[in-house]
């Protein structure tokens, strides 16, 4: 093997660690610059040539390799189709994004914006929004909470009493996703109009000056306030919740039920210290599908809500569709992204599933 | 204008005025030339080109009759439908230029979004003509991305009214001729408000706290607020002249007074009571008042504003000599009738009261597709701004409309 230290058999034989993380980190590397457009036209193509190429020879000589070589090399191997994809379709709109923010447009409708490393966008993403993101996550906040509260009973029945109509039950859950996200957000409107029938119902029950005393009505008025938008997220939101929460519910074996009420524990005894812990993984799950998406939600503010009720997807929205200023709406999608993923990294501190497997 | 010109189906008063004036345009289809007709065919009309300027496009004839691409607004022309047979179908018939048209054209900034990043780096869109509102257009052509049209070989523009020609955005006229003009005015639901709306102060009105929605077309809901306030909007320059009005909008977002800022899409809320009054436009309320009698539009006592929807060409268009051909089409009186019509709008061309009238007078007294003096006297177009003003005033009401 010494003798011929250039065969790249014989380098992959003897680092095949080294080599699988050098290939993926080139690879990833050469996409991102051809998604971020740092090299374009014909030395792109030749770029990701190279990528190909070293792609196919890494798996050819890895094939030819021993099998000690082999195995070391195989997870970087496996690696690779998810790390390139996302090399080419998050990584490089990322730093776009990133570089967008820190740039200021000529003029007003420039087609392309100056990199000038100012911190301007970010300053106004900051001061100039705040009601719009403290609403994004304090809405999606409460309908998270919501769906949990809704969606952690209905998965519970599907998971154990379901029976033989499980399949069919969770069937029902899904079958909203046939009909599009806007049009049901649309056809909640009407359903809550001032003159539609949940209203109706309401005031023949007597209920709308206690609901408006509780702020969830405003007047005789149950749309366009700050609870049909948090409804309208709750609604659309709730399958994302009730799958993960049922997928973990369904793994938990019920002779551990059984042992524990052998062991003179009561019901919810036994729920709350073996079902409840066995299914948090589903209910970490679930949040986070519930509420990154519902922060950045622009939908259902827009259709549901008021002036008074917009969230941060709507703001961003804004300015990327009819202010045209994109530099100031990647500053703010970055924002919103940091805050997210803090909160995210906070909250699975506290509810994380490491020691709960 | 967002989503504006949103038709619904029509009712059985303009089936009855498509029948009878299909019936007329009939008898112009079975020309032979109906480009070079349309002159003869007028001449009804007092407005028609001089006799020998025919048949402009006839550059075409050599290379056949070509293609056209028309991005304008949803539900903006007649349809072929009921047996009738729709303003594109009796162009394509009439010249034989293959048409393909697009509604994609659904809001001002929406559109430009998408065109800014293609026109702006020099290259061109597929479209041969599109649909900005006035101010849009002048945006564009500001920008540099419209090219001239071949009004030479439009005969039938010197049918555009007198009060549309040399507009703000396009001084020299040379750019952009208007499509279907209208106002935007206030729409209410007496059923709701229980009395009669006179004024923009109306829209103020405690009684109506959370029942009244404004556009999202910063012109028309800032023009209308403005004229309440007696600013005058066809000459402000400014921002500090506008001032008071994004004060009272701002207040009254804040008070809960506007329950939302809307598009096109305020004929449910004002039918089933959600607002008790909202800015609407003209056309929208004409169309609306077939399918619920009771809404009612007032141009309001302060006055209303005017707008209009243009035709320009994008940059690097292809087809110049097919633009030319349809603009010459439905500029000519009897056709733009059939589309005024239908789309219920005022029509920018003259004439074309004279043709409804032969067929249907009920139509053609209906002040809102033919607004009497007094109201012409008292509608006022928004000013065009400077691009720095301009976007002041886009800063401010993005603020208050919460985007």
């Amino acid at each position: 093997m010494a003798a011929s230290p250039s065969r790249p058999s014989t380098i992959i034989a003897s680092h095949p660690e080294r080599t699988g993380l050098l290939a993926l980190a080139l690879g990833g590397l050469a996409l991102v610059g051809v998604g971020a457009r740092w090299v374009t036209g014909p030395v792109a193509l030749v770029v990701l040539a190279l990528v190909a190429m070293a792609v196919i020879t890494v798996v050819a000589t890895a094939l030819f390799a021993g099998p000690d070589a082999r195995r070391k090399l195989a997870p970087y191997g496996l690696l690779k189709p998810g790390t390139l994809w996302l090399a080419l379709f998050y990584l490089a709109p990322l730093v776009v994004l990133a570089r967008l923010s820190l740039s200021e447009l000529p003029s007003r409708f420039a087609v392309e914006a100056d990199f000038t490393g100012t911190f301007e966008n970010y300053r106004r993403a900051f001061t100039d929004f705040g009601p719009q993101m403290g609403r994004a996550f304090l809405y999606a906040s409460i309908a998270t909470i919501l769906t949990i509260a809704i969606g952690y009973p209905l998965a519970y029945v599907i998971a154990f009493r379901g029976g033989r109509a499980k399949a069919i039950l969770l069937g029902l859950v899904v079958i909203p996703f046939f009909t599009s996200f806007l049009i049901r957000t649309i056809a909640w409107r009407s359903l809550l109009s001032d003159n539609g029938p949940v209203v109706g119902v309401l005031d023949t029950l007597r209920l709308t000056g206690l609901l408006d005393a509780i702020g969830i009505m405003e007047g005789d008025r149950l749309i366009n306030t700050p609870a049909a938008v948090i409804g309208g997220l709750t609604y659309n939101f709730l399958p994302f919740m009730i799958l993960p929460i049922y997928v973990s519910l369904d793994k938990i074996d019920e002779r551990l039920v059984h042992a524990a009420r052998d062991l003179y524990s009561g019901a919810f005894g036994a729920f709350r210290k073996i079902v409840v812990p066995l299914s948090l993984p589903g209910v970490f799950a679930g949040t986070l599908l519930t509420f990154i998406p519902a922060s950045g939600d622009f939908v259902n503010a827009q259709y549901l809500g008021n002036p008074n009720t917009t969230m941060i997807g709507n703001s961003i929205q804004d300015q990327f569709l009819v202010q045209n200023n994109y530099p100031l709406a990647a500053a703010m999608a970055f924002v919103l992204m940091i805050i997210i993923t803090i909160a995210v990294i906070v909250y699975s501190r506290f509810f994380g599933t490491e020691d709960l497997t | 204008m967002t989503n504006h010109p949103h038709r619904r189906p029509q009712r059985v008063d303009r089936r009855q005025f498509l029948i009878r004036g299909g019936l007329a345009g009939a008898a112009g289809l079975s020309l032979p030339a109906l480009l070079a007709a349309c002159g003869d065919d007028d001449s009804s009309s007092a407005t028609t080109q001089a006799p020998g300027t025919t048949a402009a496009p006839a550059t075409t004839a050599s290379s056949g009759p070509g293609s056209l691409f028309f991005e304008n607004w949803p539900a903006y022309i007649d349809p072929t439908e009921d047996g009738l047979i729709g303003t594109v179908d009796r162009f394509t018939e009439a010249t034989g230029i293959s048409m393909r048209y697009t509604e994609a054209f659904n809001d001002n900034n929406e559109y430009f979004a998408v065109i800014q990043p293609i026109l702006g780096r020099g290259d061109r869109i597929d479209p041969d003509l599109i649909a900005p509102t006035g101010w849009m257009a002048g945006r564009l052509i500001r920008l540099g991305w419209v090219d001239p049209l071949p009004l030479d070989q439009v005969p039938n523009a010197v049918n555009l009214r007198p009060d549309l020609r040399n507009p703000a955005w396009d001084p020299a006229g040379e750019y952009s001729l208007p499509w279907q003009t209208g106002f935007a005015g206030i729409a209410y639901n007496p059923e709701v408000t229980g009395r009669e709306i006179r004024s923009v102060e109306d829209l103020f009105d405690p009684a109506f706290a959370g029942k009244i929605g404004m556009l999202t077309e910063m012109r028309d809901t800032m023009g209308l607020l403005m004229l309440g306030l007696g600013i005058d909007i066809s000459t402000i320059t400014s921002f500090d002249q506008a001032a008071p009005a994004f004060e009272q909008l701002e207040a009254a977002k804040d008070s809960g007074q506007i329950r939302r800022f809307h598009g096109n899409d305020y004929f449910d809320d004002l039918s089933n009571g959600n607002f008790a009054a909202c800015i609407a436009w003209s056309g929208d309320v004409a169309q609306l008042q077939y399918d619920d009698p009771r809404i009612q539009f007032v141009f309001p006592e302060e006055g209303a504003t005017s707008w209009a929807d243009t035709m320009v060409m994008p940059k690097g268009a292809a087809n110049r000599d097919q633009a030319a051909a349809w603009m010459n089409f439905v500029y000519d009186p009897v056709q733009a009738a059939q589309i005024a019509a239908w789309v219920q709008y005022v029509s920018p061309v003259a004439g074309v009261r004279e043709e409804i009238d032969k067929i249907d007078p009920e139509l053609a007294a209906n002040p809102l597709i033919f607004p009497d003096a007094e109201v012409l006297a008292n509608v006022y177009p928004f000013a065009s701004l400077s691009e720095d003003v301009e976007a002041e005033f886009d800063a401010a009401f993005s603020r208050i409309t919460g985007a």
